[in-house]
């Protein structure tokens, strides 16, 4: 650690406070999880049976073993040797003839334990599926005591406790969505913990900043606005770009927020005063709404002559439905991105197959997914345990949505690349393949983040970022055919550093109503 | 009105001892004299070394402080856009050369050396990072800071200890 480090000897506050915090987390079960201040670098209290990093192989073997109707009770070997190169501290050497023998019984009970949790959550999984809910219930039962006899910190224990939690949920209570604000909270840890997000949006905008060139005017849409942290990196390379910085828009779309603070309205604020300390012309307009089919493209107000760029990260995969229904939202959406016809959609997914119909199958395919996030985010290891334990919850908000909500309230329905690829194909969008120095951006900023583990491939002109070779999240990007308007049918717009306009356009589900508010001169105007 | 004093004090320092005076003119250069000198060789010393330079003087100190000084010093690590006078207005707007290096490039660069990117040895201590992920990741810190209430911690993920197992 450099001189640099004294930032990081103190707790990175969040954006809530403390019993916000604390309500957050109890409701995860992390009052009853946790106890006290937990140090997993701390050998002597446990051991772990295998490689942290190892687990999916180590589960993908667990499942077919148990559906070849076999007794599990083989040991896996550990495939990467290094395990012992982790940060925990060395035994004594004097003592390690009867710790030895210590460790390996303890490995062998975790072992057992672990497989055993697995075919637990497996049969249970399989009795929700067929309405068994007695056999379920009492499996959830057996479930808990054996979790509170192995190690939940880290490896499978951790991620079956998630899912164990999940299954009950599902079987007792009924699960309730995030206000906006704790979401917003979950994010930002989320996206600080690990570099999924940081890759999604440093991808996207290289590929923004490509299919601007020329420009002088351009327009961004984002389907997912959050706090803006995408948007301040483009605004930067927009200032440096040869040739000067374009006039920028950005439409910003996110829900509406409760209690009168208007978040889609500060965010652009703090975004024009970035834009306007680097010289860039700027514009900035808010779109309420809850769900994407909400927006009407009116809204928008794509104008002529302007570089389109709609920017979607984790969004489009909440607009699909069971794969027997139809028509999906997904499709209105397309066809009127379409219809702006935008010089690139970037859409960043994760590289998952959690919307088949069968929920055993679901299961399955989250199980192994999230065992290879909770490795990535322990192997990360992020600066703090508070963190490290908001990033969880995230991905535990995931978990429980998949697991326990059925139809309209099941919105994390991740569908892999390839049926993107297709999807996207079939509205009439063509691929634009990311270049080299996206390729090369992703893998320097892997190697900031950390030094192993992470891995960035690129498949068919789109990237991947994956822990250990199975990838994780996606980023590909697409143009409308024929979206070529050529620059010079631009409008002059007359420069002036100085002008920021903030349009707030909020459309709420059932209202009609819309409000105008200008910042530049304050008028209000209700329709 | 102080440079004034400072003036006045001086030069009755001067009149007090001409004796000594003559002294040190006779021992000869004093690189205090020649501030810009003292610049350009601080311009060709490392972070730490400045950071170390830093501490000597309260001259030295404020010559350390100037942004030009940590501009060559970026300037040396950075691939693509050094010296480009678009780029120091925004790394400017955005906190300045020094606020980079200590936030960004000093921690990524730590980092990188640790990690043994940088494996030949006259490469030592030469890692580079390109400028356009640079300034994004500084962008990203500076935007945090506008809203001040919280802290940033958008960068905290390159002061992470590094396994170096």
């Amino acid at each position: 650690m450099g001189p640099y480090g004294s930032d990081s000897t103190t707790i990175a506050s969040a954006a809530c406070s403390g019993p916000e915090m604390d309500a957050i987390l109890a409701g995860a079960g992390f009052g009853t999880r946790l106890s006290g201040p937990c140090n997993v670098t701390n050998a002597s209290d446990y051991s772990l049976p295998f490689n942290p990093s190892d687990l999916t192989t180590w589960v993908d073997s667990m499942l077919t073993d148990l559906t070849s109707a076999t007794t599990a009770n083989l040991p896996p070997q550990p495939i990467h040797a290094t395990w012992t190169n982790q940060i925990y501290s060395p035994l004594n050497p004097t003592d390690h003839a009867a710790s030895h023998v210590l460790m390996a019984q303890q490995r062998k009970e975790e072992e057992d334990s672990g497989i055993r949790l697995v075919h637990l959550l497996m049969t249970c999984a399989d009795a929700v599926q067929r309405d068994n809910t007695g056999l379920a219930a009492s499996l959830v039962d057996e479930m808990r005591v054996l979790l509170s006899r192995v190690n939940t910190l880290s490896g499978i224990g951790k991620v079956a406790g998630y899912f164990a939690d999940a299954l009950f949920r599902r079987i007792y209570t009924t699960e309730v969505p995030l206000s906006t604000s704790e979401y917003e909270v979950l994010y930002h840890h989320f996206y600080e913990s690990c570099p999924y997000l940081k890759f999604a949006h440093f991808t996207a905008n290289q590929a923004i900043l490509e299919a601007f060139e020329g420009y002088d005017r351009v327009h961004v849409i984002d389907f997912s606005l959050m706090q803006g942290l995408q948007w301040p990196a483009l605004i930067q390379a927009l200032a440096l770009r040869p040739g000067g910085p374009p006039f920028l828009r950005i439409t910003g779309i996110g829900p509406p927020s409760p209690d009168g603070r208007d978040a889609l309205r500060e965010v652009g604020f703090k975004l024009a005063e970035l834009a306007r300390s680097v010289r860039v012309r700027f514009a900035f307009r808010g779109v309420a709404a809850n769900r994407l089919d909400d927006v009407k493209p009116w809204m928008l107000q794509a104008t002529q002559g302007e570089a389109v760029a709609v920017n979607s990260v984790l969004q489009l995969h909440r607009l699909l439905t069971d794969p027997a229904t139809t028509p999906a939202p997904i499709d209105s959406v397309l066809e009127w991105i379409v219809g702006i016809r935008p010089k690139v959609v970037t859409v960043v997914e994760q590289e998952a197959d959690h919307n088949k119909p069968t929920f055993i199958d679901r299961f399955t395919e989250a199980l192994f997914y999230y065992s290879t996030m909770f490795d990535s985010l322990e192997g990360s290891r992020p600066q703090h345990q508070r963190q490290m334990a908001l990033a969880e919850v995230y991905l535990q908000k995931e978990i429980c949505n998949i697991v326990c909500c059925e139809g309209e309230n099941r919105v994390e329905r991740h569908e892999p690349l390839a049926q993107w690829q297709t999807r996207l194909a079939n509205a009439g969008l063509h691929p634009v393949h990311l270049g080299s120095n996206a390729f090369r951006q992703a893998s320097m900023l892997l190697t900031l983040f950390s030094d192993e583990g992470y891995c960035v491939e690129e498949v068919d002109g789109c990237l991947t970022l994956g822990w250990h070779s199975r990838p994780l999240i996606s980023a590909s990007a697409w143009r409308a055919p024929d979206a070529d308007v050529s620059p010079d049918d631009s409008s002059v717009i007359a420069s002036n550093s100085n002008n920021c306009n903030i349009i707030i356009n909020s459309n709420h589900n059932n209202n009609n109503s819309s409000n105008n508010v200008s910042g530049s001169d304050d008028n209000r105007i209700s329709v | 009105m102080g440079a004034e004093q400072e003036q006045e004090q001086l030069e009755k320092e001067k009149e007090k001892e001409p004796d000594e005076n003559e002294d040190t003119m006779d021992r000869g250069y004093n690189l205090n004299d020649n501030v810009d000198i003292l610049a350009e060789i601080m311009a060709r010393l490392d972070g730490r070394s400045l950071g170390v330079a830093a501490c000597v003087c309260r001259l030295w100190s404020t010559v350390c402080k100037q942004d030009r000084v940590w501009e060559a010093l970026c300037d040396r690590h950075v691939i693509g856009g050094a010296g480009d006078p678009g780029t120091r207005s925004v790394v400017a707007a955005l906190g300045g050369y020094r606020r980079l290096y200590r936030l960004c490039l000093g921690p990524a660069l730590d980092r990188l050396t640790c990690s043994g990117e940088t494996t030949d040895s006259d490469k030592q201590g030469w890692a580079h990072l390109s400028l356009s992920l640079s300034l994004s990741l500084f962008s990203i810190d500076c935007y945090e800071r506008l809203e001040g209430k919280q802290r940033p911690a958008s960068l905290l993920f390159l002061c992470k200890p590094v396994n170096v197992a």
